[in-house]
């Protein structure tokens, strides 16, 4: 479903802050990025869902390729950044509109899953408000609808438990499991590990804008917690390197 | 409906105040809204006025047939100007670029998009300005029945011409920009330069234009006004298509506009991406290395907080900085060609003595250092940030102290050394020097504490882009607006009472006048703080 090959994306000054790197996320897969502050991750994901230019390498979504083809890619995709930025002025369901109205989706569709998730999420009563008046989590969760209002092959998510209450995160985690098996991949960076490790059936390990381990959940534990892998000899290896 | 037309009803609704109205429950906040409506329509109404005022003049003259021409003067160069400050910003670097980019629209339509928002957003200018000068016209000319719909439907095309041009400017400033390391530093010097040039440009129109020998004031502005339709081809075909009403120029005018947008956009659009992703990314130089740290006191350190914010915005930097740029050029540039020569050229060899102007040379640099006060936009511009000082232990009486020290650290170098330039070169006495020095900083100090009470009165801090309080806030055309026609009224006052008034005790007394109104603004600062 999505394929990065080699994918680099260098600064003005020379400095790389994604440095060669390559994954494959397949239909199915929940995908866990992790890596430090500055690792590359939010570079990474820019650029996987079009917006961040980048020259060198390739990034494939459902075999369309970004830089060629990112209506293709775009019409499959759905992106929830860290700190979403919405239209402040509009109300929720005008929001959830706008959103509708770009992928085309019929009337009785969009009532039908803004309905579902909005219940799930509990801010029905809310979607008549300004977004303005929206808590942190409560845009995060308008966010989330947003992405979920198409039906995307593929769910791109960038620190997407970041000021969810504990029941939306759970309800998060639900939908997340219901898409995969239902044929769907997610991608996500997360700095909560417990979560990867709960949720995740790979994960990809990145530090100072390179890959340093990549693989099924098993293959990058060894049989010890994600923190332990995390914190110990991937990183050690890699700070002798 | 089209993806386009998504977009644009979109980012449309989403700073539409009636909607704001619609959901907002807060009652003071409904009220500000109704109370912006209003002095937007007073303004409108102002400007109608002007224009109706103008034409009556001009058909008093018997020179009514230059109005057409003039109409699509104005409302191009307003067009340019408006849309050549916001391209950055509106265009590019825009707050909600990642969202945009994320959904399924080409880089062209939100480009193209944000252009037709920019250009509804402005239209009512335009059209208070068409149609009042199109009722004047009417009043003096008699034109045909069919010059009014004509004159209406051109209306809506003239803009887009010039604001197509500021937009590709703006693109190709931003384009050669991201091809620095510090790209947003690139952008700003880029952008002020252009705005120096096209400032130095009217002086050069000027003295073209002058070379006709052209005579008379009036024959002056039909010739100027038909030289200029000569050059700039469009307010040609508007002239053509009102008073002849020439077919071939009414398809020029709206089929080069819709081909401009087509091309323009078409280009935009291929470098739209990397350009955004250079102007919204920086990459972290690590290279930090920790030094001993100094101590600062609250007011100044707020003041370097408050300079960072500037330089750290290409749109801020450019509006908030032109005018003590300009000054200290006009400084320069006296001290270069000298004072006469410069009044020379301005008052187009009127013959008169040059030294009854020296009492207006502390409002004549204030008129550029005043234009804008960054006390005015900068309690709206803490925006999302505002959180960071409410939740400091420091008063907000300190917070704005800070703010206006800044201002003054803007402004005072600036009109010391251009109040110095200018005198030096106008050979002004001593003492006549310092006195106008000190009027010139008691005018900063008003103009930083005036602009900081409407900065307060005026503060908006839900805004989606930092362009809505720099350039088109209340607070911002409150303290500008009136500022600029005193400015104006004073400079002549000064003339006139300095024919019969002693400089040095006229230049006093407006030392002390104005020292009054800045204890009176900086009370109210005070107060207002307390307030809030």
């Amino acid at each position: 479903m999505l394929e990065i090959k080699n994918y680099s994306k260098t600064y003005g000054e020379g400095k790389k802050a994604a440095d060669n790197v390559s994954l494959t996320v397949e239909s199915g897969d929940i995908y866990g990025f992790i890596g430090h502050n500055g690792a590359g991750k939010s570079t990474t994901i820019r650029a996987v869902v079009g917006v961040l230019d980048f020259t060198e390498g390739e990034i494939f979504i459902d075999g369309h390729s970004v830089k060629d083809e990112p209506m293709e890619c775009k019409k499959v995709t759905a992106y929830i950044p860290d700190n979403p930025d919405l239209y402040e002025n509009l109300t929720g369901i005008q929001y959830l509109n706008f959103v509708a109205d770009v992928f085309g989706i019929s009337a009785a569709e969009r009532e039908y899953r803004i309905k579902k998730y909005a219940d799930m999420f509990e801010i029905t009563d809310s979607l008549g408000d300004m977004i303005s008046s929206y808590s942190h989590g409560m845009k995060q969760k308008a966010a989330i609808i947003s992405a979920l209002i198409h039906d995307p092959k593929l769910m791109v998510l960038d620190e997407p438990f970041v000021g969810l209450d504990p029941k939306a995160a759970f309800t998060l985690k639900e939908i997340m499991r219901e898409m995969c098996n239902n044929g769907a991949a997610i991608f996500f960076s997360t700095h909560v590990l417990d979560v990867a490790e709960k949720l995740c059936n790979k994960v990809a390990i990145i530090k100072q804008g390179r890959i340093i381990a990549t693989g099924t959940m098993e293959e990058i534990t060894e049989g010890h917690s994600l923190e332990e892998a995390f914190l110990g000899d991937a990183f050690r290896e890699a700070d002798h390197e | 409906m089209n993806k386009s037309m998504i977009l644009l009803r979109t980012l449309l609704l989403s700073t539409s105040q009636s909607n704001i109205y619609r959901h907002c429950r807060d009652k003071k906040k409904r009220g500000k809204i109704v109370g912006g409506l209003i002095g937007a329509a007073l303004l409108y109404a102002m400007i109608m006025a002007y224009c109706i005022v103008m034409c009556i003049g001009y058909g008093k003259a018997g020179i009514i047939d230059a109005a057409p021409v003039m109409c699509a003067l104005v409302i191009s160069m307003l067009a340019f100007l408006f849309t050549f400050f916001k391209t950055n910003g509106y265009l590019f670097n825009f707050k909600e670029y990642d969202m945009l980019m994320s959904l399924p629209f080409e880089a062209r339509t939100v480009a193209g998009c944000k252009f037709l928002y920019m250009y509804i957003k402005n239209l009512p200018w335009y059209l208070s300005i068409s149609f009042a000068m199109m009722i004047g016209y009417g009043y003096y000319a008699h034109p045909l029945f069919f010059a009014y719909p004509i004159w209406i439907v051109l209306t809506f095309f003239l803009p887009g011409i010039p604001m197509l041009i500021a937009s590709f400017l703006g693109f190709l400033i931003a384009r050669i920009s991201t091809g620095f390391r510090k790209t947003n530093i690139i952008q700003t010097v880029l952008t002020m330069v252009f705005v120096i040039f096209c400032f130095s440009l009217r002086f050069i129109i000027e003295d073209v234009f002058k070379n006709n020998k052209v005579e008379a004031t009036l024959d002056k502005t039909s010739e100027i006004t038909s030289n200029a339709a000569g050059v700039y081809l469009p307010a040609k075909w508007f002239e053509d298509a009102v008073t002849e009403s020439s077919v071939s120029s009414i398809l020029m005018l709206i089929g080069i506009s819709v081909l401009l947008f087509a091309v323009t956009f078409r280009v935009v659009g291929n470098s739209y991406r990397s350009i955004n992703s250079s102007l919204k990314s920086h990459a972290a130089a690590k290279k930090y290395k920790m030094t001993r740290q100094k101590r600062h006191n609250v007011v100044n350190s707020i003041a370097f907080k408050e300079y960072k914010r500037l330089v750290g915005s290409t749109s801020y930097t450019v509006n908030g900085a032109m005018g003590e740029i300009l000054a200290i050029l006009l400084g320069l540039v006296t001290l270069i060609i000298g004072f006469d020569r410069i009044v020379s050229v301005v008052t187009s060899d009127a013959p008169f003595d040059h030294a009854i102007l020296q009492p207006a040379i502390p409002f004549i640099i204030y008129f550029f250092i005043g234009m804008a006060a960054t006390t005015a936009m900068s309690p709206s511009l803490e925006g999302k940030n505002y959180w960071i000082i409410q939740s400091l232990p420091i008063e907000k009486r300190t917070v704005y102290q800070g703010k206006m020290l800044f201002n003054m650290y803007l402004t005072v170098p600036a009109m010391a050394f251009a109040t110095l330039c200018m005198c030096i070169s106008a050979k002004v006495p001593v003492p006549d020097t310092l006195l106008y020095l000190v009027l010139g900083f008691a005018l900063c100090a008003f103009s930083t504490a005036w602009g900081c009470v409407c900065g307060i009165k005026h503060m908006r801090l839900d805004w989606e882009n930092e362009i809505e309080v720099i350039k088109q806030g209340a607070a911002v055309a409150i303290y500008m607006l009136p500022n600029m026609f005193v400015v104006m009224g004073l400079v002549v006052l000064t003339v006139i009472l300095g024919i019969r008034m002693d400089h040095r005790l006229l230049a006093l007394g407006f030392i002390i006048i104005t020292i009054l109104l800045t204890v009176l603004s900086y009370l109210r600062v005070m107060a207002l703080a307390k307030r809030s």
